[in-house]
């Protein structure tokens, strides 16, 4: 009797699961590439049209975390647009990436996300972005784009003729210091690579105070740009990271880690900050980003840092980075999307970007406006950001090639041969633009 | 059609009536494996003969992902080796562990269940865990290098430097996964009936003699299967990777499924998946042999 | 008594056995031991030299930090849920297939179950966004669903278990049939108790597997209500900002629900089982 009802119980789950199933058995095709290709970019140039006027819900994705300056916005948003409901989800930065690699290719991408600048070459190239240009009708809250951007954020966010991303921070490196062993040492802030190995040297003592540096492009392009050199070609059709400009760029970064006096910040030392608190860290190169991360993480050193211009050898030069906000062709509200946009670029709500997350606005207005430009007492009581703005202004963002990623992971690569000592400057660059040059020539 | 009922018809019919419980006992798992598994598969493999990102339509290129995979891409080769190192590490000393400490856990020893957690709980938990645990054991001012240093040894770059990194994730997979071995072994030695030893002991059979025809050949099934699912799952090794080294310094530590993760997320999906259908034939004849030895042994 | 083999009853191998056992068991517990003991640290004594081995201050913060920040209850309920579904129904639908596959003559056994073993040897890295495009497809995609559906068996479950029956012999089987039994019977009665070490061995291991998930969940789950625990941690630990003992804090409290439900499993699961069998 029970095995019976046992066995009828089964029957009746499997023939469940079989009619459920049945519905997907005659799917097949939909996993199946020819589906795939009626995605997203069948969608491209969708036409600007009139503001939406019945309800509709946007999904937003937001990857700042604790200190976002993006979720605060969402009440008075939805409060000052009553037919727009906003789908908020955060997650990390990683998972950020990964969510989105899947549903540009597979589901349904959110109308509203922040991207990583380094992420643009390959979804630009691929057109995985809306033309913010047609969509705004030229203008971002009434400023015209170029006007509202300075010339390197407006490069950072053109491709082909197309503005793809809103820039709501940016990235780009200046020097931290430690100005309180400046000071009691009577070292002179370093402003050319000669007076950079001087200053290295008298700062650093036994397993304390080095100039920290990461293998990584980041790195090491600010060096090559500061040399007059360049990653790729101006046409971006050749590699051209071992010029003479470049090795010898490598070579002055080799040299402060032959000297003893930089460390190579491996992923075994743990995170940066670690050696920021503990005394090994008393230079190092990075983005206004990490002012917020330093203040939330090192409270206790309020006063011992400042920064400045990363000394140079011919010009200045940084990378351009930062967060940008973007909406997916894939979306079905863009319209929605663009108001959300054009609403979290208000001067006052990117001021938000300072005053949450620590991280640098990219809007010219709210990079001049007084709420930014306040002395910092954990800089030594100076204004921190006018530094990076000025960075700004000679700052490049990465090529937008496809095989970006290919020639990044080469140009890295050849660094981490240097700093260990496998190859010679000239000989791991010569590798490493081969590698990058035929990925290039894809 | 009715009047005259075709054999082959027929005999389906009864056949499928004569096996009904077997077709039923493995409906769910077989439907589970064509939505979820096989139809995925095909997909892939189709992608594994394009150039597609996902975002652009597929451009059918043949062989060419593969072609290139071979002919032109370095640091492939270097991922091939690397897991190839990987798995003969860790599948030459992880089932070992397992068979030893499952053989003393199998003695009447006092505290057993204190040894057994020990030898359990890095099993119970996750790679991602673990890997984060490590990573912080592997600090260059972490607890290994620290405790080296007291007996006067200088600090190693366990995952800075490309001659070690390799080893320390072996380390910590094997510190890992050992468990898995010790219980399927143990549960396996226990199903073993005690009569067979009784038996043995009456004829005089000493310990060496009861392990080589007794235990041994009752752990073959198992032994068949901790290592066909440790190859492959190996092969596959990934979490560590990611969490750990990113498969640096200098693409030491760069394995297969890494390597095709690096080219999925770089929006690649044909030639990530044709990375993966070299893995799957790697996979395929390893079985194949590893299934055949053991039928001979049989 | 008598089941021990003779070569471990001189006394001296008997004192190696333990020193081996004791070593051993203590070396494998010094990085758990490690990551408890660094969630109690201030941050700055977390890398010290010599190494601290007790906590001085002992401090709460870095759980403190860690469980204000996120709704820990929800994401633990979430991941007992579906580990709980996807364990039961393991134990069922594998156990079942596996006596089909290791027992019971049908035409195409062996061809299917070879294709099985195929579909372990594709990385899911390679399905993962196919299998989204069919989650999306049944619409699926951020609810339970897409988390137990697809993991309903695993080809790894019915592996286990078809080798772990494979050793019943079938003069067992066969006296049972005679007897009366139908297959299903069979199953129940006689297949089921024998394979009970398999089955504990089975639930650990898809407990473990569905708990620590991590790779499908964060894709297919949009909404912060369906997180499970590992999904939930990883947003804690944001890149640059958090400190090595709060990231230990958060992967003790992924890790102490697993190691509880082992302990319980032991105590409940493993001894009566083994204690069965060894009877059998």
């Amino acid at each position: 009797m029970y095995n019976k009802k046992v066995l009828f119980s089964l029957v009746i789950i499997v023939g469940l699961l079989l009619s459920s199933c049945a519905s997907a058995t005659t799917q097949p095709a939909a996993p199946v590439v020819p589906a795939a290709t009626e995605a997203p970019s069948a969608a491209a140039p969708s036409a600007p049209t009139t503001a939406p006027a019945e309800n509709v819900t946007i999904t937003v994705w937001d990857y700042y975390g604790e200190a976002t300056p993006i979720k605060p916005l969402i009440e008075p948003f939805q409060a000052a647009h009553p037919n727009i409901k906003i789908n908020y989800e955060a997650y990390d930065w990683d998972t950020t990436q990964q969510k989105l690699d899947v549903v540009l290719t597979g589901g349904t991408p959110p109308d509203v996300t922040t991207v990583d600048m380094t992420w643009i070459p390959k979804y630009a190239s691929l057109g995985a972005f809306a033309d913010l240009n047609a969509l705004s009708g030229g203008s971002l809250n009434g400023v015209a784009w170029k006007d509202a951007y300075t010339a390197g954020a407006l490069k950072a966010i053109t491709f082909n003729d197309q503005i793809i991303a809103a820039l709501y921070d940016f990235d780009t490196y200046g020097l931290y210091y430690r100005s309180d062993l400046f000071e009691q040492k009577g070292i002179k802030v370093p402003t050319t690579w000669d007076e950079l190995m001087a200053a290295a040297k008298a700062l650093h003592e036994g397993d304390k105070y080095y100039y920290e540096f990461d293998a990584d492009t980041f790195h090491g392009s600010q060096w090559i740009y500061e040399n007059g050199g360049t990653l790729l070609s101006p046409d971006n059709k050749t590699v051209v990271f071992n010029s003479p400009e470049a090795v010898g760029a490598i070579t002055f970064n080799d040299s402060l880690l032959k000297e003893g006096v930089a460390i190579n910040w491996t992923t075994d030392q743990g995170e940066r900050i670690q050696g920021v608190k503990d005394g090994r860290i008393a230079m190092f190169s990075d983005g206004p980003y990490y002012m917020g991360i330093m203040k939330s993480a090192a409270p206790e050193m309020a006063g011992q840092w400042k920064v400045a211009m990363h000394p140079t050898s011919k010009q200045n030069g940084s990378y351009l980075g930062g967060t940008g906000l973007v909406i997916p062709v894939g979306s079905t509200q863009k319209e929605a999307a663009w108001e959300f946009i054009q609403y979290a670029m208000q001067v006052e709500n990117q001021i938000g970007v300072y005053t949450n997350a620590g991280a640098a606005p990219a809007l010219k207005a709210a990079l001049s406006s007084p709420e930014v430009n306040v002395a910092d007492p954990y800089f030594g009581g100076e204004q921190a950001f006018s530094i990076f703005l000025k960075t700004m202004e000679t700052a490049t963002p990465f090529p937008y090639v496809r095989t970006w990623t290919d020639i990044d992971n080469a140009f890295t690569n050849a660094m981490q041969q240097i700093a260990l000592g496998d190859l010679t400057v000239q000989e791991a660059l010569d590798q490493a633009a081969q590698t990058a040059q035929e990925a290039l020539n894809q | 059609m009715t009047a005259i009922p075709l054999p082959l018809p027929r005999r389906v019919t009864r056949s499928v009536k004569k096996y009904a419980i077997p077709y039923l006992f493995i409906a769910v798992p077989v439907i589970s494996l064509i939505v979820f598994l096989l139809i995925p598969m095909v997909a892939s493999l189709w992608w594994s003969l394009n150039d597609y990102s996902g975002l652009q339509p597929p451009k059918f290129v043949g062989l060419n992902n593969y072609i290139q995979l071979f002919t032109n891409d370095k640091i492939f080769g270097k991922g091939l080796v690397n897991t190839t190192v990987f798995v003969l590490l860790g599948m030459s000393i992880g089932p070992t562990l397992g068979l030893l400490t499952a053989l003393m856990l199998n003695q009447k020893v006092r505290f057993r269940s204190f040894y057994r957690t020990a030898y359990y709980l890095p099993v119970m938990t996750s790679l991602v865990v673990v890997s984060t645990i490590w990573l912080m054991l592997y600090n260059r001012n972490g607890l290994i290098n620290t405790v080296l240093q007291t007996f006067g040894v200088a600090k190693v770059g366990w995952l800075s430097s490309p001659h070690v990194a390799l080893i320390s994730i072996v380390i910590a997979s094997v510190w890992q996964g050992f468990g898995f071995e010790t219980v399927v072994f143990l549960a396996a030695l226990q199903s073993i009936p005690r009569e067979l030893y009784e038996a043995a002991m009456i004829d005089g059979a000493g310990g060496g003699a009861q392990f080589r025809y007794i235990t041994l050949p009752s752990l073959r099934p198992v032994i068949v299967f901790v290592y066909i699912i440790g190859i492959i799952g190996s092969y596959q090794v990934f979490d560590q990777i990611y969490v750990m080294s990113s498969g640096g310094p200098v693409y030491s530590t760069t394995t297969i499924v890494y390597y095709l993760f690096t080219k999925f997320m770089d929006l690649r999906l044909g030639y990530a998946s044709a990375i993966a259908y070299v893995l799957f034939a790697i996979l395929v004849v390893f079985s194949y042999i590893q299934m055949r030895i053991s039928r001979e042994r049989a | 008594m008598s089941v021990q083999p003779k070569t471990f009853r001189n006394s001296s191998k008997r004192i190696i056995l333990y020193v081996v056992l004791v070593g051993s068991s203590i070396l494998m517990m010094i990085p758990f031991y490690w990551s408890v003991v660094t969630s109690l640290k201030l941050e700055k004594f977390v890398f010290t030299s010599p190494p601290q081995w007790i906590p001085n201050p002992l401090v709460w913060v870095n759980y403190i930090h860690v469980l204000t920040k996120m709704p820990f209850a929800r994401y633990f309920a979430n991941s007992v849920f579906v580990a709980l579904a996807v364990t039961l129904a393991h134990v069922f639908f594998d156990t079942l297939a596996a006596y089909a596959f290791a027992k019971l003559k049908f035409p195409g056994r062996d061809q299917i179950f070879f294709v099985m073993l195929l579909a372990l040897m594709v990385p899911f890295q390679v399905n993962l966004i196919p299998l989204y495009k069919i989650m999306a497809a049944f619409h699926w995609t951020n609810t339970y669903l897409a988390l137990i559906i697809p993991n309903l068996t695993s080809i790894f479950g019915i592996f286990l278990m078809r080798q772990f029956l494979m050793t019943i012999p079938n003069e067992l089987l066969d006296a049972a049939r005679i007897d009366g039994c139908s297959e299903f019977g069979v199953f129940r009665k006689v297949v089921l108790p024998l394979a009970l070490p398999g089955i504990a061995t089975l639930i650990i291991f898809t407990f473990m597997g569905t708990w620590n998930d991590f790779l499908w969940p964060r894709i297919v789950i949009n909404s912060e209500k369906l997180f499970t625990l590992p999904v939930g941690l990883a947003l804690l630990q944001m890149k640059n900002t958090s400190n090595e003992a709060q990231i230990m804090a958060g992967t003790v409290l992924t890790a102490l629900p697993m190691i509880i439900v082992f302990l319980f499993m032991q105590r409940q699961f493993i001894e009566g089982m083994t204690a069965g069998a060894l009877k059998g």
